[in-house]
C-alpha cells in the first residue's frame, strides 16, 4: 500500500482549510489585542473565521464526491459531504454568536478553538478506520473542554468544564478499551472488515463488552442517560457560542459516526430489542439508553427553572428519539433529527446569548414580556421550542415522526412497539415545559425594562427559525441529500 | 349580433364589481367611490346601448329580437338547473332607461350627499342596487329573477335605513322589507309551483321555456281549485309579488314611508326602478297572464286579451290609481306627495298592462322614470335649497330664489299631468286611457282613471302653488339657494328627455309600441290612430284642464299657510290626510292578530315546548352531573395524581445532579453495570 500523499493532501483541503482558519484568526487577534475592543475582536474574528471556514466549504465543493483513501481512513461519499458543509455552517454560526458577549479577552484563542474542533469533528465524519475516529473524537473533545473553561468570570464554568474534562476522559478511555476489543475480535481497524468477522457472534461476552464500551463512549458524546450527568453543568457554564456549539455539531458528528459503528462495523451482532424477545447485541443497548435517556431528560427538564439546563436535559430527551432512529435503521431519519434538532438548538442557544447579553440571565422568568421587548427574539423561540417540542409544521415534528416511524418499522417478530409508546408518552409531558416557555414569552406581564435589539446574532436566530419552519414543510428538500 | 346575450352579464357585473370594491375602501376614500360608482354605471349604459341596438334589426322572418344565453348553473340530482341572460325588447328598453336615468341619478348624489359622514357607503349601496335591478332585467330565469329582486329589496331596504340612527328611517326600512316580502311570498309560492307544472323556470329556451307554446298550453289545460286554469293561479300569486314591489293596494303601505331615505333613493328606487320591477314582471310574465283556452297571444300584440288575470291587474291598478290620487291631495310633505303619485302611476301602468298589454303599460312605465326621477331630484333640490325642509306650506315663492329648478320642476309638472302634446306624459297615460276605454269587460277603470288623471292635475297644481308661487312663509333655515351644477345638470337632462320621449310616443309614429311588439319594420309616420284615440284624448285634456283649474282657483286665492279643501271639507281632508285609515286598519286588524298569534305561540313556547325542552335539559344536566363526579373525581383526580408523580419523578431525577463529581462518576458505573447486566440476564433466555 503506497499511499498518493498528493491525493490526501487535495481531499483534506477543506480540513486543512479550517485549520489554517485557526491559525489565521489567531495572527489576526494577536495583531489587534489592546486596539479594538473585545466587541470588535470578536467582530474581526467572526469575519476571519467565516472567510476561512467559507474557503472550506467551496473546496468542499470542489472536492471530489466521494474516495476511499489508506484503508478506510478517509473515506468521502455525499452524505460526508453534506455533513461538513452542515458542520462548517454551525461553526460559523457559534462563531456570530461569540459576538453577542465579551465573555473572554482571548479571543483569537476562543475563534482558533472553534475551528479546531470543526477540523476534528469533520474528520470525524469522513473516516471509518477506529484509529482515526479516536484521534478525531480526541481532537474534538479537548478543543470542546477548553471552549467550555473559556468564561472565566465565575467559578462555575470552570468547574463544568473540569467535569466535562473527567466525564470525556473516562469515556474516551471505555472507546478506546472497545476499540481493541474490536480490533482484537476481528483482526482490523476497518469497519467493513470488521463487520464480515464480527457476523454472527453476538452471544460472545468480548462483543458484548465491546459494544457497551463502545456505545458508552459514544453515549457520552451525544449526552445519553447514564452518561449524560456532564451536561447540564457544560450546558451551563460553557459560553453560550461553545454550548451551541457542543448541542450541534459536535452531536450531528457523534451521531453519525455511532451509525457508522453499529449499523456499519457492528451490523452483524445487533440482537434484538423486541418486547420479551430480547437477544443479545447493540440493539438492547441502545434501546435501553434510548428509553432511560427520553423517560429521564424529559422528567429531569420539568423541574429546571433555568433555559440553559432545560436544554441540557431536553437534549437529553431528544438525544434518545435519534437513537430509536439509529435502532430503527434509518440513516435519513437519523440525520435529519439531528440535523434539524441542531438548528433549533443551535438557535435556542443564540437566543439565550443575547437573553444572557441584554436581559440579564437565562432564567425562564426573565422571559416575560419577551413578546413586546422583542418580537423576532419572541418569534424566533417560539418556533424553536415548537419544533422542538415536535409540532407540525415545524421541522421537530417530522424528524419524530420519522425516528418513530424507522422504529415500528423494524423487521417482523420484533416487538419495538413499547419504544414508541415510551417515546411518546415522554413527548407528551415534554409539552409541558416547552409550552412553559411559550406562556413566558406570550403570555406573562411583565417586560420590565425596554426593548431588546437583536443584533446580528437575533437575525441569525431568525434565519436558523426559518429553516426550521421551510425545513418542515419541505423535508424532501433536506432528506435527499442525507441518504 | 347574435353573441351579444352571452356578454350580457357584463351590464349587471359592473356597478357589482364597483359595490364590492367600495364595500372595502374606507371612509374617506369619498371621491373615489363616487367616481367609480358613476364610471361603472357610465359604461354599463355604454353597454346597455349596444344591446339596445342590436334588439334594432331582427332577422329577416322574426318579428321580435329574442336572443338568450343559457348555461348549466347547479346539478341537483342527474337534472342540471339552468340559467341564463335574455335579451329582448322589453329587457334593452329597461337596461337603457335604468342605468341612464341612474347614472343621472348618481350624478344628483354627488352634490346632494356632499355633507354625510357615511357618503362612501351610499355609493356601495346605491351600485349594489343597480347591480341587483339590471341582473333582474336581464335575467331569463325566473329563479335568478327572484334573487335579484330581493336583492333589489335589500339595497332599497339599506337605502331607506342609510340615516339609520333616525328612528323614522329605521322604522320604514322595516316596514318596506316586511310589506314586500308579503307579495314575495306568493311570488315565490308561485314559482315553486311554475317549476313543478312546467319543469323549467327559463323564460324562453327555443320552445321549452315557462313562458313559450307548449309549457303555456299545459298550464292552461290543467286546472286547479275552483275550475281556475293553473296558469292563471300561477299568474295570479307572481302578481302578489308584483303587487308588493309596485307599491300596489293593499300593500301601497311602505313605499310613503320608504321617503325617510336620502332623496336620490327615492327618485332611483322608489320612483324610476325598483317599484317598476313589479310592472316589469307583469311584462315579462305577459305570456302567462294572457293564455288563455282560446288560444295564446305570445306576441304581446296591440290587443290585449281578456283573461281572469289580467282582469286582476286591470281592477287593481285602477283602484291604486284614484286611491293614491285621492290620497296626495292632502299631503303636505313634498316626498311624500310624489310618493303618492308613484303610487298613483304605478296603479295605471299596471292597468295599462291588463287592458292594452305590454306595450301600453312599460311606455308608461319608461317615461315614468323619467319625469318622476326629475320630480323627486327636483324635490331634492327644493330640499337642499330650503336646508331640509319638506313641508310644502312652509316654502313659497322659490320660484325666484331657484330658477332652474323651478323650470324644470314645472317640466316634470306637467308631464305628470297630463299636459297635451308636447310633454311625454300625456301620450302614454292617452294610451292607457284609450286602452282602457276600449277594453270590453267593463268601462268602470277608465272613469277611475278619468277620475285619476283629474286629481293628479288638482294635487301637483297645488303643489306648484304651494312650492314655487305662494307668498313666501319665513323659514329657519335662511334664504332658500340654487343647488350646485351637480344637482342642476341632471334636471336639465331629465327635463329634455322628459320633452324628448314625446316623439317615440305619439299615435303619429308609435315607434315604441312598433319595437316592444316587434313590428319595427312596419312603422311609418302619419296618423296610426281611429276615432278612439281621439275620444279617448278629449277625455283626457278635459280632465287635467279641470284638474289644473280648480286647483289653482282654490288656492290661488287662500291665505297663506292654510289650506282650500281643509276650510271647505275638513272632514274629508282630515281622512285623505290619514291616508284613509289604511295603516290605522292595518294597525288594528293585521298587527292585533299578529300580536295575538305572536302572544299564543309565546305561550305554547313557555309552557308546551318549554316544558318539553326543560325536561331534556334536567336529563342532560343529570347525565352531565354524573360525567362531572366521573371526571372530578375519578379522570381528573387521577391526571392530578399522574402529574403530580411526574413532576416529583421530575424534582427527583433533578436532585440526582448535586453537583458533586465522584457521585456523577459513580453513578456512570452504576450505568454501565447495570447495562451488561440487562444484556448479560438477556443472553441467559
Amino acid at each position: 500500500m503506497n499511499p498518493d500523499y498528493r491525493e490526501l493532501l487535495a481531499l483534506l483541503a477543506p480540513e486543512c482549510a479550517v485549520v489554517l482558519a485557526a491559525f489565521a484568526v489567531l495572527l489576526v487577534d494577536l495583531r489587534f489585542r489592546g486596539k479594538r475592543t473585545i466587541e470588535g475582536r470578536m467582530v474581526l474574528g467572526a469575519t476571519v473565521l467565516t472567510v476561512g471556514l467559507g474557503c472550506a466549504a467551496a473546496l468542499l465543493f470542489w472536492n471530489p464526491v466521494s474516495a476511499d483513501l489508506l484503508g478506510g481512513s478517509l473515506v468521502l461519499s455525499p452524505v460526508t459531504r453534506h455533513l461538513k458543509f452542515v458542520l462548517v455552517a454551525l461553526s460559523i454560526v457559534a462563531a456570530w454568536f461569540c459576538t453577542e458577549s465579551a465573555f473572554t479577552r482571548h479571543v483569537g484563542e476562543f475563534m482558533a478553538l472553534v475551528a479546531l474542533a470543526t477540523a476534528g469533528l469533520m474528520f470525524l465524519v469522513g473516516t471509518e478506520n477506529l484509529l482515526v475516529v479516536f484521534v478525531a473524537l480526541e481532537l474534538a473533545g479537548v478543543s470542546l473542554y477548553a471552549m467550555t473553561a473559556f468564561d472565566k468570570r465565575g467559578p462555575r464554568p470552570a468547574e463544568a468544564a473540569l467535569r466535562y474534562f473527567l466525564f470525556g476522559g473516562i469515556a474516551a478511555a471505555a472507546t478506546l478499551y472497545g476499540f481493541g476489543l474490536l480490533y482484537g475480535l476481528g483482526g482490523s481497524l476497518r469497519l467493513p472488515v470488521l463487520a464480515a468477522a464480527l457476523a454472527g457472534r453476538g452471544g460472545d461476552p468480548l462483543v458484548q463488552a465491546a459494544i457497551v464500551l463502545v456505545v458508552s463512549g459514544f453515549g457520552f458524546k451525544i449526552a445519553a442517560v447514564p452518561f449524560h450527568l456532564w451536561a447540564p453543568d457544560a450546558y451551563e457554564g460553557a459560553p453560550a457560542p461553545a454550548a451551541a456549539f457542543i448541542a450541534s455539531g459536535s452531536k450531528i458528528a457523534g451521531f453519525f459516526v455511532l451509525w457508522k459503528l453499529l449499523q456499519g462495523g457492528l451490523v452483524g451482532v445487533a440482537g434484538n430489542a423486541g418486547w420479551k424477545s430480547m437477544e443479545p447485541g447493540w440493539l438492547p443497548v441502545v434501546a435501553l439508553v434510548a428509553a432511560a435517556s427520553m423517560v429521564f431528560g424529559t422528567l429531569a427538564a420539568l423541574a429546571q427553572t433555568g433555559l440553559r439546563r432545560l436544554m441540557a436535559y431536553s437534549a437529553v430527551a431528544h438525544a434518545g428519539y435519534a437513537l430509536l432512529a439509529l435502532a430503527g435503521g434509518s440513516q435519513p431519519a437519523l440525520l435529519y433529527y439531528a440535523v434539524t434538532y441542531a438548528l433549533a438548538a443551535t438557535g435556542a442557544f443564540g437566543v439565550i446569548a443575547i437573553l444572557e447579553n441584554r436581559a440579564g440571565g437565562d432564567s425562564i422568568a426573565n422571559l416575560a414580556g419577551l413578546r413586546e421587548r422583542s418580537p423576532l427574539l419572541a418569534v424566533s423561540l417560539t418556533v424553536f421550542v415548537l419544533s422542538l417540542a415536535g409540532i407540525p409544521p415545524l421541522a421537530g415534528f417530522i424528524g419524530k415522526l420519522g425516528a418513530f416511524v424507522a422504529v415500528s418499522k423494524l423487521g417482523a417478530g420484533q416487538r419495538h412497539g413499547w419504544l414508541v409508546v415510551v417515546a411518546l408518552a415522554s413527548s407528551c409531558v415534554s409539552l409541558y415545559y416547552y409550552l412553559r416557555i411559550l406562556r413566558q414569552v406570550w403570555i406573562a406581564p411583565g417586560g420590565t425594562g425596554g426593548g431588546i435589539r437583536a443584533g446580528v446574532a437575533g437575525w441569525i436566530a431568525a434565519a436558523l427559525a426559518l429553516a426550521t419552519l421551510l425545513l418542515g414543510c419541505d423535508p424532501e428538500r433536506l432528506l435527499r441529500f442525507l441518504r | 349580433m347574435e353573441r351579444v346575450a352571452e356578454f350580457l352579464w357584463i351590464i349587471p357585473a359592473l356597478p357589482l364589481l364597483a359595490a364590492a370594491a367600495i364595500a372595502l375602501m374606507r371612509r374617506r376614500h369619498r371621491r373615489p367611490a363616487a367616481t367609480l360608482a358613476i364610471g361603472s354605471l357610465v359604461l354599463a349604459f355604454v353597454a346597455s346601448c349596444v344591446a339596445f341596438a342590436a334588439t334594432l334589426r331582427p332577422a329577416a322572418g322574426e318579428g321580435l329580437v329574442r336572443l338568450h344565453h343559457d348555461f348549466a348553473w347547479f346539478e341537483v340530482g342527474g337534472a342540471a338547473f339552468r340559467a341564463g341572460w335574455l335579451l329582448d325588447p322589453l329587457s334593452a328598453g329597461m337596461l337603457v332607461m335604468v342605468t341612464f336615468v341612474g347614472s343621472l341619478i348618481f350624478v344628483f348624489s354627488v352634490g346632494y350627499m356632499a355633507h354625510d359622514a357615511n357618503f362612501t357607503r351610499f355609493f356601495g349601496f346605491l351600485s349594489l342596487f343597480a347591480a341587483a335591478m339590471l341582473g333582474l332585467l336581464v335575467a331569463n330565469n325566473l329563479l335568478v329573477l327572484f334573487m335579484c329582486w330581493e336583492l333589489v329589496g335589500l339595497a332599497s331596504y339599506l337605502l331607506i335605513g342609510f340615516w339609520f340612527s333616525k328612528p323614522e328611517a329605521a322604522t320604514a326600512a322595516k316596514k318596506a322589507f316586511i310589506a314586500t316580502r308579503i307579495g314575495d311570498l306568493g311570488f315565490l309560492i308561485g314559482i315553486v309551483w311554475l317549476h313543478h307544472a312546467t319543469g323549467s323556470l327559463l323564460f324562453y329556451d327555443d320552445g321549452a321555456g315557462c313562458l313559450e307554446q307548449g309549457a303555456i298550453a299545459r298550464l292552461v289545460a290543467a286546472t286547479t281549485v275552483g275550475g281556475m286554469a293553473v296558469s292563471t293561479a300561477i299568474s295570479l300569486l307572481l302578481f302578489c309579488g308584483a303587487i308588493g314591489k309596485s307599491g300596489q293596494l293593499p300593500l301601497h303601505v311602505w313605499l310613503p314611508d320608504a321617503m325617510e331615505g336620502p332623496t336620490p333613493v327615492s327618485a332611483l328606487i322608489h320612483a324610476a326602478t325598483m317599484v317598476a320591477a313589479g310592472v316589469f314582471l307583469v311584462a315579462r310574465v305577459y305570456p302567462l297572464m294572457a293564455a288563455s283556452p282560446a288560444g295564446t297571444d305570445v306576441g304581446a300584440g296591440a290587443h290585449a286579451a281578456h283573461t281572469t288575470a289580467l282582469a286582476v291587474v286591470t281592477w287593481v291598478g285602477a283602484l291604486t290609481a284614484v286611491f293614491g290620487a285621492l290620497v296626495a291631495v292632502a299631503q303636505d310633505d313634498i316626498k311624500r306627495i310624489l310618493a303618492y303619485s308613484t303610487i298613483s302611476q304605478l296603479g295605471y301602468m299596471m292597468m295599462g298592462l291588463g287592458t292594452g298589454g305590454p306595450a301600453v303599460g312599460m311606455l308608461h312605465l319608461v317615461v315614468h322614470a323619467f319625469f318622476k326621477a326629475l320630480l323627486f331630484l327636483g324635490a331634492g333640490s327644493v330640499i337642499h335649497g330650503c336646508g331640509g325642509e319638506q313641508d310644502i306650506r312652509r316654502m313659497g315663492g322659490l320660484r325666484r330664489a331657484m330658477p332652474v329648478t323651478f323650470a324644470t320642476y314645472a317640466v316634470g309638472m306637467m308631464a305628470l299631468s297630463g299636459f297635451p302634446l308636447v310633454f311625454s306624459g300625456f301620450w302614454s297615460k292617452d294610451a292607457i286611457l284609450h286602452a282602457a276605454m276600449v277594453w270590453e269587460p267593463s268601462r268602470i277603470p277608465f272613469v277611475l282613471g278619468l277620475c285619476g288623471a283629474a286629481l293628479t292635475a288638482f294635487y301637483m297644481t297645488r303643489q306648484m302653488w304651494f312650492v314655487f308661487f305662494a307668498p313666501r312663509v319665513g323659514t329657519p333655515h335662511g334664504e332658500p339657494h340654487e343647488s350646485p351644477g351637480t344637482m342642476t345638470v341632471p334636471l336639465v337632462v331629465l327635463a329634455a328627455a322628459t320633452v324628448l320621449l314625446a316623439v317615440p310616443a305619439t299615435p303619429a309614429w308609435p315607434w315604441f309600441h312598433a319595437y316592444l311588439a316587434g313590428h319595427l319594420d312596419e312603422l311609418h309616420a302619419g296618423w296610426n290612430a281611429g276615432a278612439g284615440v281621439v275620444a279617448a284624448m278629449a277625455w283626457s285634456i278635459l280632465a287635467v284642464a279641470v284638474g289644473v283649474a280648480v286647483s289653482w282657483r282654490l288656492y290661488s286665492r287662500t291665505p297663506a299657510g292654510t289650506d282650500a279643501i281643509e276650510i271647505a271639507l275638513p272632514r274629508v281632508f282630515r281622512a285623505l290626510r290619514a291616508r284613509l285609515y289604511v295603516d290605522e286598519f292595518y294597525a288594528a286588524t293585521f298587527h292585533r292578530l299578529a300580536r295575538w298569534a305572536s302572544l299564543a305561540s309565546d305561550w305554547a313556547d313557555r309552557f308546551f315546548w318549554g316544558t318539553i325542552v326543560d325536561s331534556t335539559a334536567w336529563i342532560a344536566r343529570g347525565v352531565a352531573w354524573v360525567g362531572r363526579v366521573f371526571d372530578n373525581d375519578a379522570v381528573d383526580a387521577g391526571f392530578d395524581a399522574g402529574c403530580e408523580g411526574t413532576r416529583g419523578a421530575g424534582k427527583w431525577a433533578s436532585r440526582i445532579q448535586n453537583g458533586q463529581t465522584q457521585r456523577y462518576l459513580r453513578l456512570l458505573a452504576a450505568g454501565i453495570v447495570a447495562i451488561v447486566a440487562v444484556l448479560a440476564w438477556s443472553g441467559t433466555r
